[in-house]
């Protein structure tokens, strides 16, 4: 029996999946709970364990490949393990579609009998290339330093050995500049790095560096999220009492006292469905954390329950594995509420966007020297209203200055 | 939408809109078509406009003129390509004559549909892929449609047209499922860019544009050849204008067609393009075709005798190799 391994939907939010590695290939026969791929999802790659025993039968995605939540990416044939595997003879089932199929191995005399003629040989589009270039074709073949015959690729690779260093070829490929446009304006000389460089300032051409596939998955969360009617609080709160120092800094201390409030407003521990709202029974607060390029939001699972070290020390591990992107979909899931802290960088006051799903972020900024800091709520407006969000910004302006309440925290870590 | 299901719509469309377009050919009425192609048509608009003719190509064809002459619009279908040799003789000394040797007087709003192809084991007499005998013959134009949303299109542009239209379907291609949506100002010649590429320029129509697009996707993802897919929808006359540009680009041709490589329409492509481009190619022409053999009926053989994705891919990698790429 044939049966269909499917992308799994490892989180809510999560739309497609990339396939990384197979650990298995076609063939291999693999028991249940095996793990027989790595897929990266969002920002973390996890591993897909198979729900049954089977041989696997054929791959149908591809390493690196994206594939929809719920689209097969390999078909197993179920049951015990066999010693030879059966070729079916059955004629392939009247598919609608298009099948998908695994591209062919190249055989490797395909490219054995490249063909070979004596020097003075080349393709009419090399013949004129040559030309234009003011290149002796025949000579620079009987050097062997041009293959014959000649095509237009072995022309250009020879311009641009001749004409450029190897950093600048490198240089070209960023830049995706036309080789024959530089040497048009560099004539007889050696492109070095420099003389490229000094050039794409001139053009203002610009470099182009690849969207990494956890920045893709950002960028598309990030316009969904602003598109949720969402709105502003700004508040300036009094932090003096708040005695953090460089173990346990005012995020953690913000983080503990935010996820106790959320235990009053069960709107903020909610997520929006289309016809329903799921409230999650514990505080499980975001925050964003950012690793060079990157931007990551791992989770404080149940700040409510955690004392103020237990959550600095979460807080350094999930730091930790951003920084090797080693998050699992654990560590990213399950947040309602974000926290954001830009204050270390002397930034008065900012806002930011609401993380997907969620239903809060706290844009914190630089206390100045009376302790007093600026602080941005946005909210979405479909889960928390004007109302509710009053409430909770009043209730977190009192926690800050509750002199007991700070000593109780205090002593709990 | 099913690529059967767009050509009933555009046939429902225009004899919807049009009293004077009517249906006739082998089991079109009451059967609804050997393909399921003029399915449901009989009962909307009754025997007078969706006819069931006797199995006489020459004659279907022939009355078909005789209806256009007199001021109908009729779309014949023969039941295939294959049993369209009965009908040459209309086709070409009729259909193919009348408007020019009439000095333009008599106008000619004739479609003839037929599907052809190697389908799964009809073997020789039911297989074959006709193009190029039609798309020699001046005084028609040869139409084809390679997925849904051309079959709509085109088949509906060749209804209106005042001229007669030979209208070319692949057998395999009825089933299949493709995305549909209207365009509006569709234009059958001109050829579509399928897929956008840097390094060869295929040229392919029917049926095998979906293997090529196969074959290419494979030869970017292994080898990084990057291949810009043309699909050609009308095949006289042959939209050069776009095979060129592409030429120009690519400095590399590959035309893939499923009849045998001798004569066949590709070679035309080919020939056409070594004459305008010569001074551009980096690589001689290549065709990718059938074999030189009637088609066998054995399963292994006839996949044989034909083009799949998996030797197109193989053909265009050794032949780029080989060709400096």
């Amino acid at each position: 029996m044939d049966y269909e391994v499917l992308m799994p939907q490892f989180s809510d939010t999560m739309e497609k999946g990339k396939i990384v590695r197979w650990l298995k290939k076609e063939g291999d026969y693999v028991e249940r709970g095996e793990v027989i791929a790595e897929i990266e999802a969002e920002k973390a790659v996890m591993e897909l364990q198979s729900f049954k025993k089977g041989m696997i039968k054929r791959i149908v995605a591809q390493e690196g490949q994206e594939v929809e939540v719920g689209k097969p990416i390999a078909i197993m044939e179920l049951g015990e393990r066999v010693q030879e595997v059966k070729v079916s003879e059955a004629p392939p089932p009247q598919s609608t579609k298009v099948e998908e199929k695994k591209p062919p191995e190249v055989k490797p005399q395909v490219i054995e009998k490249k063909i070979e003629l004596p020097p003075g040989f080349a393709s009419p589009y090399a013949r004129l290339l040559a030309k234009e270039k003011g290149l002796e074709l025949q000579e620079l073949q009987k050097e062997g330093t041009i293959p014959s015959p000649a095509h237009a690729k072995d022309i250009e690779n020879y311009l641009k050995e001749r004409y450029f260093t190897p950093k600048a070829l490198e240089l070209l490929k960023d830049y995706e500049i036309d080789a024959g446009e530089l040497i048009k304006e560099f004539p007889q000389t050696k492109i070095d790095e420099d003389l490229l460089l000094s050039y794409v300032e001139k053009m203002g051409i610009p470099k182009k560096i690849p969207v990494s596939s956890v920045q893709k998955s950002l960028i598309a969360n990030l316009s969904k999220s602003f598109l949720a009617p969402h709105y502003h609080i700004h508040e300036v709160f009094d932090l003096s009492l708040i005695p953090w120092d460089k173990e346990i800094t005012l995020t953690h201390w913000l983080i503990k006292i935010v996820g106790d409030a959320m235990q009053h407003f069960e709107r903020l521990r909610a997520i929006y469905r289309e016809d329903y709202y799921l409230i999650y029974p514990s505080s499980n607060v975001g925050l964003a954390i950012a690793v060079g390029d990157e931007l990551y939001a791992p989770v404080i699972k149940e700040v409510n329950k955690k004392g103020l070290r237990e959550i600095a020390q979460e807080v350094r591990k999930l730091r930790e594995k951003s920084e090797k992107g080693a998050l699992s979909p654990e560590d990213i899931g399950g947040a309602t509420l974000t926290i954001s802290n830009l204050g270390m960088f002397g930034i008065r006051s900012f806002d930011a966007i609401i993380p997907y799903g969620q239903v809060c972020i706290i844009a914190v900024g630089a206390q100045d020297q009376e302790g007093k800091a600026h602080i941005n709520f946005t909210f979405d407006h479909r889960v928390v209203n004007g109302f509710h969000a009053a409430l909770f910004v009043k209730h977190l302006k009192e926690k800050v200055l509750d002199k007991n309440y700070i000593k109780m925290l205090k002593k709990g870590s | 939408m099913l690529y059967r299901e767009a050509l009933n719509l555009a046939l429902d469309y225009a004899m919807e809109h049009d009293q004077r377009v009517v249906v006739l050919g082998e089991d079109v009425g009451f059967y609804g078509g050997n393909y399921k192609v003029t399915d449901g048509l009989y009962v909307k608009y009754g025997p007078k406009r969706v006819i069931d003719t006797p199995i006489a190509e020459n004659s279907i064809v022939g009355t078909a003129i005789g209806m256009a002459l007199m001021g109908l619009r009729p779309v014949a279908e023969i039941m295939t390509a294959n049993f369209s040799m009965l009908a040459m003789d209309q086709i070409v000394n009729q259909m193919a004559k009348l408007r020019y040797m009439s000095g333009g007087k008599l106008i000619l709003p004739l479609v003839v549909r037929m599907p052809q192809g190697v389908a799964k084991q009809l073997a020789a007499q039911h297989s074959q892929s006709l193009e190029h005998l039609y798309a020699s013959v001046p005084g028609i134009y040869v139409m084809c449609a390679s997925d849904s949303i051309t079959a709509f299109h085109a088949l509906l542009y060749a209804i209106k047209m005042d001229d007669p239209v030979i209208f070319l379907e692949h057998v395999l291609l009825y089933g299949m499922d493709f995305p549909f949506e209207y365009l509006e100002g569709f234009d059958p010649f001109r050829a579509r860019v399928l897929k956008e590429g840097k390094d060869i320029t295929v040229v392919s129509y029917l049926k095998m544009v979906h293997d090529v697009l196969q074959a290419c996707s494979w030869l970017e993802e292994k080898d990084g050849i990057s291949c810009e897919v043309i699909d050609l929808v009308s095949l006289r006359p042959i939209d050069f204008e776009t095979i060129y540009k592409s030429v120009k680009k690519t400095k590399r041709l590959a035309v893939v067609y499923e009849a045998p490589k001798t004569l066949g329409l590709g070679t035309e492509v080919s020939a056409r393009v070594a004459e305008e481009l010569f001074y551009f190619l980096d690589a001689p022409p290549l065709r990718i075709a059938g074999e030189e053999v009637p088609i066998p009926y054995n399963r292994k053989l006839e996949l044989l005798a034909i083009p799949t994705s998996e030797r197109i891919y193989h053909q265009l990698l050794s032949w780029s190799k080989n060709h400096g790429l």
